[in-house]
């Protein structure tokens, strides 16, 4: 389940990516931002990319930016959700 | 390879000397002895210490001005205003430990209960009678005291929402409550879930965050002495470098009250400097204590980078004052935009900037004016909130309309790469719109008016 998560999320990521860095290039922990990958705008998008395909209400759950600054930060919220 | 690339390639080397593994290595072999005894815990504890000595030391700052240690009741007021907020911040430590506990109300907006109280002292302070005695001396210094740790403490209340705060000891929230590297209301290095994040574990990280910080130090250094060209070459003030030869423009705050009578050439020109000026000013300063941070270990963001080559406002607004930027966006545009408008997507976006550079801009800066919460004289206090008003108004559209440019920018990504010429022309707006909105967020006794008559003149208008 995690695999299908990941390869649907590196799929949205790769359309709101900076041009000139490699998706691959950077490690599953690693901050998106920091590694130069996204912007800080870009974060609204993966916002709105999780409330509408996991259906995530982050009033409920609570949101933490950090928690969507990796890729597997993102993963575990997922995960998190559908348990 | 062409002189200017190789420069460039020196220039880029030398910026990121604290990155290169041989000068990570060399820095190790040096400081090994010091380095060994520098662990995680030791470099807090001694934080820690500092950090005692300011719970004293900034509240007798923030009273000097005031002129109340003039009176015999200052001292005992003093020490009353250290022990109430002392015990104040202890009191919020403590709920943020047993946060789940907390009545539902609480849980569910801490930030408002933690503001909402505040002004209930600032409130109570204004009812209160008579302004004498030790009493009303020491409640005076708590309502001025409490802006600066508010931040904090609402940083640490996030930290227990998060339930962050195990396995921390109070003492670890004294670095950031009580920063004894000094600084404004705005915590830089925000929390200690942030600070505990770019925390370095083994030696060779914390050589590489210490390089870092050596870098920051000799960074605020340069800074600091461009600020004293500046001073003098540019604006021929007493006391700055080579002030003799100086240019003599004006500071803007100064030229503002002559409304549409400044000469066009000097009203451009104290536009753009005070700019300068102010860009350097936070930098100078950001870097001293980042450059601290990062010798302790603690590895985080710069304070501003490079914002005077940023080619959009909203690039601009990130990289001029970072922590700022994140205070509003951690306190205002995050809580807005996962709230509000989540069916419109532009209207969600305009609604947050709208909250953060906007309200909590102008909020922070309402926490700022200690003669407003002293008194809270609503009609003395009106011109100036207009003034502020304006300028985070301005602020907001101007960096709405950037983000809405930036994301379109992004999905059109497939176009010709940007010439110099574009780049040049893009960095030029950000500066004229910086400089321009500064003139409603001057110091100045200027008038609304007046303000709008200097804009005018800039244009030929006047």
């Amino acid at each position: 389940m995690r695999h299908r998560h990941r390869e649907r999320l590196l799929e949205f990521l790769r359309t709101i990516q900076k041009p000139d860095r490699p998706l691959d290039s950077v490690a599953e922990t690693d901050s998106l931002v920091e590694a130069g990958l996204i912007d800080s705008l870009a974060l609204l998008e993966i916002i709105a990319f999780i409330e509408e395909q996991y259906g995530i209400d982050f009033v409920a759950t609570g949101f933490e930016p950090e928690q969507l600054m990796s890729v597997s930060g993102i993963l575990d919220l997922i995960e998190g959700q559908g348990r | 390879m062409t002189l200017p690339a190789r420069l460039a390639g020196s220039a880029r080397r030398l910026s990121q000397l604290h990155e290169d593994p041989a000068v990570i290595a060399r820095w190790q072999a040096w400081t090994r002895p010091v380095l060994s005894r520098m662990t995680p815990g030791r470099r807090r504890a001694v934080l820690a210490l500092a950090a005692l000595y300011s719970v004293g030391w900034q509240p007798l700052q923030e009273v000097k001005p005031t002129g109340m240690l003039k009176s015999p009741d200052a001292l005992p007021a003093v020490v009353a205003v250290v022990l109430l907020c002392f015990a104040l911040v202890l009191v919020v430590y403590l709920a943020a430990c047993r946060f789940p506990a907390l009545p539902a109300a609480v849980r569910a907006r801490p930030q408002l209960w933690l503001h909402g109280c505040f002004w209930t002292l600032v409130l109570l302070h204004r009812l209160a009678p008579g302004p004498s005695g030790v009493a009303a001396l020491a409640f005076s210094g708590v309502v001025i005291t409490l802006p600066f740790l508010l931040w904090r403490l609402g940083y640490l209340l996030k930290s227990g929402q998060r339930g962050h705060l195990s396995g921390t000891r109070f003492s670890d929230h004294l670095i950031y409550l009580y920063p004894s590297y000094g600084g404004p209301n705005t915590p830089y290095g925000k929390g200690l879930d942030y600070l505990a994040r770019h925390e370095a574990h083994s030696q060779e990280d914390l050589a590489r965050s210490q390089l870092a910080g050596l870098k920051l130090v000799v960074l605020a250094w340069i800074w600091s002495r461009a600020l004293d060209l500046m001073r003098g070459l540019v604006y021929a003030e007493p006391g700055g470098t080579l002030s003799a030869h100086g240019l003599g423009v004006a500071r803007l705050g100064a030229l503002l009250p002559a409304g549409g009578q400044a000469a066009w050439a000097a009203a451009w020109a104290a536009v753009y400097s005070d700019l300068l000026w102010e860009v350097l000013k936070l930098a100078a300063r950001g870097h001293e204590i980042v450059g601290i941070l990062r010798l302790f270990g603690f590895n985080v963001f710069r304070n501003t980078y490079r914002p005077l080559l940023a080619p959009s406002v909203v690039e601009f607004w990130n990289r001029y004052y970072y922590y700022f930027k994140e205070l509003m966006v951690d306190f205002f545009f995050f809580p807005t935009y996962i709230r509000r408008f989540r069916q419109h997507p532009r209207l969600r976006i305009f609604a947050a900037t709208l909250a953060a550079a906007g309200f909590g801009n102008l909020y922070y800066h309402v926490l700022k004016n200690d003669a407003f919460l002293l008194a809270l004289d609503w009609v003395g206090f009106l011109p100036w909130l207009g003034l502020r008003a304006f300028y985070c108004l301005a602020l907001s559209l101007g960096i709405y309309v950037s983000m809405v440019r930036e994301q379109r920018r992004r999905g059109a990504r497939t176009g010709p790469p940007v010439s110099l010429a574009t780049r040049v022309r893009r960095i030029a707006g950000v500066w004229t719109f910086y400089g321009l909105i500064a003139i409603w967020g001057a110091d100045s006794t200027a008038t609304f008016q007046q303000r709008v008559d200097f804009f005018l003149s800039l244009f030929g208008l006047r």
